[in-house]
């Protein structure tokens, strides 16, 4: 499965099925699609990039993120620092960083919790009319429109949450299978 | 009312941090809930003195009847004020009692539950409600007999508790139902009144006996009294606060919750009578026979519970006042010796009654409190258990059987009174016990507050308690003009008499308890076959026959699991079919034929073709795709009829279903034939004849179009109410929400269980 056109290919693939998959999350409110189809487009990126490069690589690429810190110089103010950081975490990124002055933090985004995160929001979206007074999942609709997204309410919320699970879901199976 | 209980409940969850977060100081705020509701619950004491019952109302599915609805009368004051005052002393004597416990916070997070779920028996008027305080009192009460979980001997007692009270717990929904349909009220207040009603209703009958044996499992009744003397496995607080003063009291508070609903046939007299009897004479009797102070305590727990029954079971008006004086002060008098008695065990480090000797000059206050607590048990003048014994004995004057029953059981409790006392605290000439430490404030303070609660009581009997007893027998009788007037002195009686006759023979039964002993072991044979050996052997033949069961029915083999849900669901289908006999016009179907088009066809062959070819294939990887093959075709079907939803999703299934066929390829055994020829034909048989079946049924389905309103609603509603023009998905997300939120926990669940299997390495010795 491994050929270099395949792998290369799908490097510039993955993100562009995971915009579709967004894409068909939104729309599915009136056209065709929805949180579970888009979930499973989502995943399937996913699965692809698997395939191609190795669970770790796919890993490293979409769910860890290397955090910098280090300890607050005298003569910097406390926001001059926090700047620093974030400068040095986005868009000023190296490659290394001086050793002993810099730690580093990895944070990883379990598949585990995209499902759970995915089952709160799912779960807290239906919360709104119950703080309203009404009961449980009543929907709750932003007036306005907002361009390509359309019409913001609860549901969609909801559908975000499907979309999260079922993503969750596909990823842990395929991380653990690939693993073993 | 709802947010006293939701407060106690986040208290409860908080408690574990809490500890991380106060240390030792964790006791501050454990000991304030319950300070806190006492005083809050104090607060209607003048409005239900006036005879009015406080009602609030909180929906909560009001369609189904279901409201957290809560009733403050008489009766419910008591049990809350006793609740959460023995709460005060309970909390403050654990933090001394498990001192440098790390799983202190756990502990508080039961007891403070436990708490919570009794007030919100007692105030409950809904009976779902109750129903689910009541299961929480059963399993915070599981939580703590098995709170030192490393005792093999807690771990039994604790589940021998939830088996025993969970069974109950169940009849109680069973009879509370039976009581609702009977009544048509949801609610205590509405039953009240209806007793003509109920009683010639032809569910009276079944609805007693669940609720029967719900009360009995829970307040320890003969035959189901095993599982309390076993709970003595938890911590002596716990034992205290719920295997004396209150839980085990539940039972009985809900007889008296329904005595003027149920009461009124002679079922129900006879059978509390019988019952009641019973276990008070049993407990009476086992309680002299043991040496474990906890144990004494415990039969003589189950005795007093037997007696309250009774007491309602004889269910005239003198009864019930009796129940109610008697219940007062058994709770105080059994919550200090319980207490005393831990003590004992925190210092002593024993409880056994040989290994202790005069006490009292190394733990002055224990000693006075257990002393003016047994005083009051044996029913000594000035005390409140005076007062109790004297309306028992009053109460069952009447019936010489009874008169026997309380007499027996008067003379158990002044000679286990003597023992408690007397006996291990000031009996001199013995060597005195060693002690490894000397109990500290928090250890004898609570036992000496109720101690003396028990003697202050007995001297104003006729002021304080008067009242709130007066309100909760009228709540009890279900008569609002009902006086009750108590005095401590009511002259030379023959009641006064029988009080003395049975403190003489209290005095007698422990002087002659030794060759009493002796005599009794005979019977110990007989234990073999009472109730608990008969629990413990229905217990292993339930956890045998489910073995086998399960052995069988979860082989572990796929094909089984599919065949068992096939067969099933073709029996249920033969079912419904014999049943209803619904006609099939083949003639007509045969007819629609004509209107088959052309690439209908070609997918037809297509799919029919695959699945030949699959029967015969041996190549794994050949099947795997064939399989999709056959799921694209279905996904064209659906693209075909109108249902790109439906398509979109089964495709995408499929691409994963293959990618991650193709992922495990390599990991898969050899494809070998292991079926038996004869097998395989009758999968065939079975597949065949689930396909038939199938087929039929939808042809049936066709037959009769359903000419439905829904599919008219959602296309107008769709946009209207749910902006959104995608009916499939509107009805997912938002009209039937709530399905679909089921749906994704359950895939999530499910998703869960499927790694654990997963990560699970049979070769290595793993075992599920």
């Amino acid at each position: 499965m491994r050929t270099i056109i395949f792998a290369t290919a799908i490097r510039y693939l993955t993100p562009l099925f995971l915009i579709f998959s967004l894409y068909i999350l939104l729309r599915g409110h009136n056209h065709p699609g929805g949180g579970f189809i888009g979930g499973l487009i989502g995943s399937i990126a996913f699965v692809f990039h698997v395939l191609a490069h190795g669970s770790d690589r796919t890993v490293n690429a979409y769910f860890r993120v290397k955090l910098y810190s280090k300890g607050k110089p005298d003569d910097d103010t406390p926001p001059e620092h926090m700047w620093r950081l974030l400068s040095a975490n986005t868009w000023n990124r190296l490659p290394n960083y001086p050793q002993p002055e810099w730690r580093y933090h990895i944070v990883r985004l379990r598949p585990a919790y995209v499902m759970a995160i995915g089952l709160f929001l799912a779960a807290s979206s239906g919360l709104l009319g119950l703080f309203q007074g009404m009961p449980f999942m009543t929907s709750w609709w932003m007036e306005a429109e907002i361009p390509i997204i359309g019409a913001l309410g609860t549901p969609l919320l909801f559908d975000a949450g499907v979309y999260l699970l079922v993503l969750g879901m596909v990823l842990k199976m395929i991380f653990t299978m690939s693993k073993e | 009312m709802l947010y006293s209980l939701l407060s106690g409940i986040l208290l409860a969850a908080l408690a574990p941090q809490l500890q991380r977060v106060l240390g030792r100081y964790l006791v501050v705020p454990m000991v304030a809930l319950p300070l806190l509701l006492f005083i809050y619950y104090c607060f209607f004491v003048p409005e239900v003195l006036q005879g009015q019952a406080v009602v609030q109302t909180y929906t909560w599915v009001p369609e189904l009847g279901i409201n957290l609805q809560f009733r403050l009368d008489g009766l419910s004051l008591l049990f809350a004020l006793l609740i959460s005052f023995f709460g005060i002393l309970v909390m403050l004597y654990a933090s001394a009692y498990l001192e440098g416990d790390p799983l202190l916070g756990r502990f508080y997070l039961y007891l403070t539950l436990f708490m919570v779920a009794m007030l919100g028996v007692v105030t409950s008027d809904n009976i779902f409600g109750l129903f689910v305080f009541w299961e929480l009192t059963s399993i915070s009460s599981y939580l703590l007999i098995g709170y030192k979980q490393v005792d093999k001997e807690a771990r039994v007692a604790a589940w021998q508790a939830l088996l025993v009270t969970g069974l109950g717990g169940v009849a109680l929904m069973a009879g509370l139902l039976l009581l609702a349909m009977a009544t048509g009220s949801y609610t205590f207040s509405g039953m009240l009144g209806q007793q003509e009603v109920v009683l010639q209703h032809t569910f009276y009958l079944p609805a007693v006996l669940l609720i029967l044996l719900a009360c009995f499992t829970k307040s320890a009744q003969f035959p189901f009294h095993f599982w309390l003397p076993n709970a003595m496995a938890a911590p002596t607080p716990v034992s205290a606060y719920l295997h004396s003063a209150t839980m085990v009291k539940a039972g009985i508070f809900l007889l008296a919750r329904l005595t003027p609903i149920l009461s009124g046939s002679e079922f129900w007299h006879l059978s509390l009578m019988l019952a009641g009897g019973l276990t008070a004479i049993i407990g009476a009797i086992l309680a002299l026979q043991h040496n474990d102070l906890k144990a004494i305590l415990a039969y003589t727990t189950i005795s007093a519970l037997g007696l309250l029954v009774t007491m309602l079971g004889i269910g005239s008006d003198y009864a019930l006042k009796a129940m109610l004086v008697f219940l007062l002060s058994h709770a105080l008098y059994k919550g200090t010796l319980f207490l005393v008695a831990g003590t004992i065990d925190h210092s002593a480090g024993t409880r056994d009654l040989t290994k202790l000797h005069y006490l009292g000059k190394q733990m002055k206050y224990s000693g006075t409190a257990a002393t003016l607590a047994s005083l009051s048990m044996a029913g000594v003048v000035p005390f409140l258990g005076f007062v109790g014994k004297e309306m028992l004995y009053e109460a069952s004057l009447e019936n010489y059987i009874m008169l026997g029953i309380t007499l027996l059981t008067g003379t158990a409790f002044a000679a286990v009174g003597i023992l408690m006392s007397y006996r291990i605290f000031w009996r001199r000439g013995e060597e005195k016990t060693q002690f490894d430490h000397h109990p500290d404030l928090r250890l004898y303070l609570p036992p000496l507050v109720l101690a003396t609660g028990g003697l202050l009581l007995g001297l104003l009997v006729s002021v304080v308690p008067a009242n709130l007893l007066q309100a909760a027998v009228r709540a009890v009788s279900g008569n609002p003009e009902m006086e009750l007037k108590l005095a401590l002195w009511h002259g030379f009686t023959p009641v006064l008499g029988l009080s003395l006759l049975t403190l003489l023979l209290g005095l007698l039964a422990y002087l002659f308890l030794p060759s009493l002993r002796n005599k009794v072991t005979a019977i110990h044979p007989l234990y073999r076959f009472g109730p608990n050996a008969l629990y413990h052997k229905l217990f292993e033949l339930f956890l045998h026959g489910s073995t086998t069961f399960i052995l069988w029915l979860q082989n572990g083999h796929l094909r089984s699991y599919v065949m068992y849900i096939m067969i099933f669901f073709c029996g249920l289908l033969f079912f419904t079919l014999w049943r209803d006999t619904p006609g099939l016009d083949i003639q007509e179907r045969i007819y629609q034929l004509h209107e088959v088009r052309l690439y209908e066809l070609v997918i037809f062959f297509l799919v029919i073709s695959a699945l030949v070819f699959l029967m015969g294939t041996r190549s794994r990887l050949t099947s795997i795709v064939v399989m999709g093959l056959i799921g694209y075709s279905g996904a064209l079907f659906y693209i075909l009829f109108g249902a790109p939803d439906v398509a979109a999703t089964q495709f995408l299934i499929e691409t994963l279903t293959v990618v991650i066929f193709v992922l495990l390829m390599h990991k898969l055994p050899a494809f070998i034939y292991l079926s038996h020829q004869f097998r395989k034909y009758k999968f065939i048989a079975i597949a065949v004849l689930f396909g038939g079946l199938m087929t039929y049924v939808m042809l049936l389905v066709q037959q009769q179009a359903v000419d439905s309103e829904l599919r008219e609603y959602f296309g107008k509603a769709s946009y209207v109410e749910a902006h959104g023009r995608n009916i499939v998905n509107v009805i997912l997300v938002d009209f039937r929400g709530l399905d679909t939120l089921g749906e994704i926990t359950v895939l999530a669940v499910a998703a869960l269980g499927i790694f654990s299997l997963l990560r699970l390495n049979p070769e290595k010795g793993d075992k599920p």
